[in-house]
């Protein structure tokens, strides 16, 4: 791992790697403008802290004193007596460099800067900008943001930030990067919501000191992450960005980035072909691909990628059943399918024989396969149906399309079939709100959940390319 | 003079654009094949390279098919009309199968980049570059060439001879190596076109134009 090599010889920065193990599971957190009122940060902070049932010591800071939320207050960093694991800050911005300098005065370890009011607000945050940096040349902490949503890690509850959006989630094979936090709330709230579980999430804001290449490296250590997504709108380093992504990629890990602004392309006047050819958006794209970042084209998709690729299934090849209780989403899919790079091949005469066995003669076993109505009146038919397909060996993923589902044991077959095979399996449910059955068998076993075949096919596409070499 | 201290001196002589005659001069000594310098037999090329004209031919200054004869006439009659031009008088590359452009520049985000795509006329028809990150390896440089619309025309289409991709391969992992060891003082460098003759034939650089950074001059 490489360290970000100290600014100063009398520097004692902890190391990258020492700051994040620390951050991200913390013996104490100091709350940095703690509240009472209702509306403020430093209030929403310390209510979700508590609601998710951080273990560490929470030490609220307010020069007010007294008690918030039955927790002693201290008036200042100053006055705790004990050393400080993680300073999280949501004052006002004056305040908040008061309080960076006495992080640096007293040693804090690593800082999470809530506060707006630097360099993303352009003219107005100039003096604030070139103060932090003053803070930072000599200071003794990390700093993840400024002007960041805060930091969520299931794994140790810890949950430093005033959304509730990133409420209640588990842990899980996904790590999450986004300079916009209320992107990475809506994308955590998506993942939550379809069973997949996040073993970090960073609202990495300006990255002033700690950047995504800096976290991603960290994620891509954790063996319980297989999916870093990224919300990206400035890459602050992208060599190292890219560097970092082609390694994570080479070991078998996946990144997935949405990368907003790419209107922005550069307008300057080019004198070459090659500065005109190579437009920024272009080389984004162009360099993605080579170190095997894949590129998500909004926050929605990435989600529908990375729930796909969370399973750790990977694909031999680019064989695709599909089957479908309806002709009509088995085609769609099919078109998109074959859209995305894959195929959707005529089964193998065993596997037909299989299926025609619950499927009548009107339906269809070639591929896509039309199981029709019948099975809707035989619930354990479409389970066996998955089993059977996915048995082809000329078969590397499969796709199965329910639309309203009438009975509970409908969704446990095909929960079970996806059990009992290590082939990437998609579902998709176009009417889970139509129907008298829960999807909870399919979250517990993270089964990859969908609500029509576009969405699939993000994930589908993601899974071109994740078990072979591009 | 190495090719780090001709660069420098460029820079410091306050050149923002490097002509054709310089850039392939040096691009020569790099060992990637240049067309030869004032053959006695024809057909020939004859331009003027100046650092205000790098587009040569929007001002006349391009003259294909030349004999060794009436080269000296012609050079001197583009001299005159722009000062300070240096003539270049080569050899015409006859036997080429595929124009190629192969650049290298920085990218605000990643730093150093390489480009190859369809060179010539194509590159504003097809504008079909593919982009690495520079330096980029001789395997890397052909996988280049095996993706996008180039591949089809490499591989010769319609029963047309294969091209020397080795010999391309070869140079856009060359070009890319030398740039990003010299990013400190170019911002960018482009052949265009590379003719590339059929397979196992070589290549040979037709133009070629280096972009000096503006901000290094010691």
């Amino acid at each position: 791992m490489t360290e970000t090599p100290p600014d100063s010889p009398q520097n004692t920065r902890p190391s990258l790697s020492d700051a994040l193990h620390t951050l991200f599971d913390p013996k104490n957190v100091a709350v940095v403008g703690a509240s009472r009122t209702k509306g403020k940060l430093g209030q929403a902070l310390l209510e979700l802290l508590k609601k998710n049932n951080y273990r560490g010591k929470v030490i609220p800071v307010n020069p007010s004193g007294g008690e918030i939320e039955g927790l002693k207050v201290a008036k200042s960093l100053s006055e705790i007596d004990e050393p400080i694991d993680v300073a999280v800050i949501s004052t006002p911005v004056e305040i908040a460099l008061d309080a960076l300098e006495e992080c640096a005065r007293i040693g804090v370890k690593v800082v999470v800067g809530v506060t707006s009011g630097f360099n993303e607000a352009g003219e107005d945050g100039t003096e604030n900008e070139a103060r932090l940096q003053r803070i930072l040349k000599t200071a003794p902490f990390r700093l993840i943001g400024p002007n960041c949503e805060g930091v969520v890690r299931p794994r140790s509850d810890l949950q430093l930030t005033f959304s509730p959006m990133f409420d209640g989630l588990d842990d899980g094979p996904v790590a999450m990067i986004s300079q916009s936090g209320a992107l990475a709330g809506l994308m955590a709230l998506r993942l939550g919501e379809r069973g997949v579980g996040l073993s970090a999430i960073v609202s990495s804001g300006n990255e002033t000191d700690i950047t995504a290449a800096d976290l991603m490296e960290h994620f891509g250590e954790d063996p319980v992450t297989r999916v870093i997504l990224c919300y990206l709108e400035e890459l602050r380093d992208g060599r190292r960005f890219a560097e970092v992504a082609k390694k994570l990629t080479d070991a078998g890990k996946h990144v997935v980035v949405v990368k907003g602004g790419r209107s922005g392309a550069g307008t300057r006047a080019v004198q070459s072909h090659t500065g005109a050819m190579a437009g920024d958006d272009r080389v984004v794209s162009s360099i993605f691909r080579e170190v095997g970042v894949i590129r998500a084209r909004d926050s929605v998709s990435a989600v529908d990628a990375t729930i796909a690729l969370a399973t750790g299934r990977k694909p031999a090849g680019r064989r695709v059943a599909i089957i479908s209780v309806t002709g009509g989403l088995g085609v769609e899919m099919t078109d998109m399918a074959e859209t995305e790079g894959f195929e959707v091949p005529v089964l193998a005469d065993k596997t037909q024989k299989a299926l025609s066995e619950y499927v009548p003669y009107y339906g269809s076993v070639t591929n896509p396969v039309d199981l029709t109505g019948v099975v809707l009146a035989n619930p354990s038919y479409v389970g066996r149906c998955l089993e059977a397909v996915l048995d082809d060996p000329g078969i590397d993923i499969a796709i199965a399309i329910i639309t309203f589902v009438p009975n509970q044991t409908f969704v446990e077959a095909l929960a079970e079939a996806y059990k009992k095979t290590n082939k990437p399996v998609l579902i998709i449910w176009t009417g889970a709100s139509r129907s008298a059955a829960s999807g909870d068998a399919f979250r517990e076993n993270g089964v990859p959940l969908y609500d029509s075949p576009a969405r699939a096919a993000s994930g589908l596409a993601a899974l071109r390319g994740a078990g072979e070499v591009q | 003079m190495s090719a780090r201290d001709k660069l420098q001196s460029w820079v410091n002589a306050g050149r923002k654009v490097v002509h054709e005659g310089d850039a392939k001069a040096l691009l020569g000594d790099l060992g990637i094949p240049v067309p030869e310098r004032d053959p006695t037999e024809g057909p020939l090329v004859v331009k003027l390279c100046h650092d205000d004209f790098p587009h040569k031919s929007d001002h006349g200054l391009v003259k294909l098919n030349v004999s060794p004869q009436d080269a000296p006439a012609i050079a001197a009659e583009m001299s005159a009309r722009v000062p300070g031009g240096v003539p270049l008088v080569e050899a015409m590359e006859k036997n080429s199968v595929a124009e190629w452009i192969v650049g290298c520049k920085i990218d605000a985000t990643f730093g150093p980049i390489v480009l190859a795509g369809p060179g010539g006329v194509l590159v504003e028809l097809l504008d079909a570059g593919e982009i690495r990150l520079a330096p980029a390896t001789p395997e890397t440089a052909s996988q280049m060439l095996g993706s996008g619309a180039g591949a089809k025309l490499l591989a010769g289409m319609r029963g047309a001879p294969a091209a020397d991709s080795a010999a391309l391969a070869d140079l856009i992992s060359k070009i890319s190596v030398f740039f990003a060891e010299h990013a400190d003082l170019i911002s960018e460098i482009e052949v265009n076109p590379v003719m590339v003759r059929a397979d196992g034939a070589g290549l040979v650089a037709a133009d070629a134009l280096i972009i000096l950074r503006e901000d290094t001059q010691t």
